[in-house]
């Protein structure tokens, strides 16, 4: 015990110094205080969020890794181009670090930007353990700023991982607070006539799935570098000054909706790399991705920095103020989206025997049932008049599509322009069609119908150029994470397209995005949702061949770990 | 956008661009004098500095001058995407990059181009939407141009460029008068890095 809290200010005293290339990493068991609850968690150094891990792009680290637990645990560098076997994932890249010891990381950085790391052992990451990290270029930064602040968020919730997969499993629906109630439902038949109110709720029931969908897991307290909203994060600032700030979403399951009001943000990077700067007032941080933005401060006030998660259930906030103890206003949160029939398009009905149904293995639309569906219905349903926004990476009149509380700027996908291209474009060399799909009911997620236990590896070959085909054939927005290599994202912009390393797929709709396959080895590829990941919604990926690597075999092997 | 609605709206950008040309020359005048300086004569030149345009930042970031003083500036842009340089006060850089978001969003200005054909359509009544400001050039990657620029006294100048969102992000660099650079106590440049959890 001594021994521990010995180590623990060791940490706190030694390492992470900037641009020291060997650092000490401790897994500990911790207290998480949200402000709303404490909860025993999972941290590094004995503190969740773990520290922010500076790197020089260009050096060599070395990072030791000393499990304290008693149970296995594993870090993945989360966006890094590293060895495979470097990579952190138990049962792809490596077997996993026991308890007690100490395993030793070591591997070139060959970027710079905005990252982070987590475990990738059971359900260790929303449990609190993740961290961030920081790339200097080898240049100078391309930009001009006074400051830099980390913004991390994660929705910490009061159950740990194992009991909120348990309890999804159990009732998909579990943490769904905001279900439609029979007053809803007689408030809607008011509106819309009894008759039309009914089918639309036998039409949503028939898919297992609700319109409030949007959120598996409710309930939540949204954290700011591990502080709650009442703890208020604040990062200060002198008037006049340009401050930059790396946002990363570190949750297991929220995507957040993050504006600073009076403030524009110019966002420059995305999932750590460069894009040509996009001015905007708000914009849609999905799981595991990061956004840096630079905010011009001309006011000796207070600013909150104000995260609503996408569904709406929570919250995270913090200040920018020229002193501490300054707040501004804490706006109050919007309403909820509902999902609407735009949404649900891409998901496969039957009408017939529900006993029967399994999104994945229904490759096939039942047209004779479709015939069935009253359209006059839909009409009447939240399809969105001409108000409603247009982005190519929502469904026509979806229920998501953002838009700025002010009424200004979302970013959007189709904004993010590389600022300088990495790879020479060219036609990939094939496409690989990945259907995303579930079974809200079971809570089984899986791609192609298959689940991670029963698939197949995807076999790439080194060198080929890879187009990935996502169509979601569900209702939740997943965000699809490729390790080791670059997810090219379709915008449309040629040699300009954005290079990252999660891409977000919303309800309903199809995204490509294309991988230089660079990196040999095994590699994971998941949803980042942690509990979609861990029921299913996985694969490895085998890179064969490679400029000195052994050919991989392609087959699978051992343990299969490696959830969220 | 059709090619029929592009058109209906171009009459409304020249106003537009037009506009914000004279706001930039001659707004300054109210207050007494070319607060930005004027165009300069080649006879008057004592100086030329090198500007060079990167992605997205210049080289230097910083220059000083004299009041009075005419100096030409050798602008070369260097880096792979468009950019302007600009001089003028933080007011009428915002005012321009009103404009210029309108140029992006009809088509004329593109990341890595600018379509010279639609910037220099005429409108039938002399306009066009050519951006050619005496105090700005607005260049393509590998373009290089002059601007000779007479600084007829001191004043609160920074040279800018207005392509959204690359000033916000740090692209413009500050005016030193030397007779005021004591007076000028700007904390600006390199970043401090520090991280606060």
């Amino acid at each position: 015990m001594n021994k521990c809290i010995l180590a623990v200010v060791l940490a706190g005293l030694m390492p992470f110094q900037v641009f020291a290339s060997e650092y000490d990493i401790s897994v500990d068991r911790v207290q998480i205080d949200t402000g709303d609850f404490v909860k025993e968690g999972i941290g590094y150094n004995g503190a969740s969020p773990g520290p922010v891990l500076r790197f020089r792009e260009g050096e060599e680290v070395t990072i030791n890794v000393t499990n304290n637990l008693d149970e296995m645990t594993s870090i993945h560098w989360h966006g890094l181009i590293l060895p495979f076997e470097q990579d952190g994932v138990p049962g792809i890249s490596f077997p996993g670090i026991k308890p007690g010891e100490t395993f030793t990381y070591q591997f070139p950085i060959v970027q710079a930007g905005t990252y982070w790391f987590h475990s990738h052992s059971g359900f260790q990451e929303p449990n609190g353990a993740y961290g961030a990290i920081v790339i200097e270029p080898e240049g100078r930064e391309p930009y001009r700023y006074d400051r830099e602040y980390v913004v991390q968020l994660t929705d910490k919730h009061p159950h740990s991982g194992d009991r909120i997969m348990r309890n999804l499993k159990m009732s998909a629906d579990y943490y769904n607070r905001q279900q439609q109630t029979v007053g809803d439902f007689i408030d809607e038949s008011g509106e819309k006539g009894f008759m039309a109110t009914l089918r639309d709720r036998m039409m949503w029931g028939d898919m297992r799935m609700m319109k409030m969908d949007i959120e598996d897991v409710q309930g939540f307290t949204g954290l700011i570098n591990g502080k709650g909203p009442d703890q208020n994060w604040t990062g200060l600032f002198k008037p006049g000054e340009r401050v930059r700030l790396r946002f990363i979403n570190s949750s297991a399951m929220t995507y957040f909706d993050v504006r600073i009001p009076g403030l524009e943000m110019t966002v420059v990077q995305a999932d750590g790399n460069n894009v040509q700067p996009v001015n905007v007032d708000e914009f849609r941080i999905g799981v595991a991705e990061t956004y840096d933005v630079i905010v011009h401060i001309n006011d000796e006030k207070a600013y909150t920095i104000f995260a609503e998660s996408m569904g709406r259930s929570g919250f995270a906030r913090g200040t920018l103020a020229p002193e501490e103890g300054m707040t501004a206003e804490v706006p109050d949160r919007r309403d909820a989206p509902l999902l609407t029939m735009a949404d649900m398009a891409g998901h496969v009905m039957d009408h017939g025997d529900m006993d029967g149904m399994d999104h994945g293995e229904m490759t096939d639309m039942n047209h004779g049932d479709m015939k069935g569906m009253d359209h006059s219905d839909m009409e009447g349903m939240d399809h969105g008049g001409d108000s409603l926004p247009e982005d190519p990476f929502y469904a026509n009149g979806s229920g998501l599509i953002p838009t700025a509380a002010n009424g200004g700027k979302f970013l959007s996908y189709q904004d993010l322009k590389a600022q300088k291209p990495l790879y020479e474009d060219r036609e990939p060399t094939r496409e690989i069609e990945l259907r995303l799909t579930g079974n809200m009911e079971r809570y089984e997620w899986s791609i192609n119908g298959i689940k991670y236990e029963d698939a197949d590896p995807i076999v790439l070959q080194y060198g080929e150029r890879v187009r990935f085909k996502f169509v979601n054939e569900t209702m939740m927005t997943h965000p699809m994470h490729l390790h080791g290599m670059w997810s090219i994202l379709e915008v449309g912009e040629g040699k300009w397209n954005p290079l990252k390393h999660v891409v977000s797929v919303a309800p309903a709709t199809t995204v490509y995005m294309e991988t230089e396959v660079d990196a040999p080895g095994q590699w994971a590829f998941h949803c980042h949702l942690s509990y979609h990941a861990a029921s299913g919604m996985f694969r490895k990926i085998v890179v064969e061949g490679g400029p000195d690597s052994p050919v991989a075999d392609g087959k699978q092997s051992g343990n299969q770990g490696g959830e969220s | 956008m059709n090619q029929f609605l592009k058109n209906a709206l171009l009459p409304a950008m020249v106003l537009a661009i037009s506009s914000g040309a004279y706001a930039a020359g001659k707004h300054d005048g109210h207050h007494g004098g070319n607060a930005i300086g004027e165009p300069g004569k080649e006879e008057d030149v004592s100086r030329t500095i090198d500007v060079t345009m990167l992605d997205n930042y210049y080289e230097p970031e910083s220059i000083s001058v004299k009041p009075g003083e005419t100096i030409r500036f050798r602008v070369k842009n260097e880096g792979a995407l468009v950019h302007e340089f600009n001089i003028g006060t933080a007011d009428m850089h915002e005012a321009h990059q009103e404009e210029m978001q309108m140029m992006v969003e009809h088509g004329v200005l593109k990341g890595d181009r600018i379509d010279h054909e639609m910037m220099e359509m005429d409108m039938g009544n002399g306009h066009s939407m050519k951006h050619d400001d005496p105090n700005s050039v607005l260049l393509e990657p590998g373009e290089a141009r002059e601007i000779v620029w007479t600084f007829t006294k001191a004043a609160d100048l920074e040279f800018a460029c207005n392509v959204p969102g690359h000033y916000q992000a740090g692209m413009y660099g500050d005016i030193e008068f030397e007779a005021t650079v004591a007076a000028k106590e700007r904390v600006r440049g390199e970043s401090e890095s520090e991280s606060v959890q």
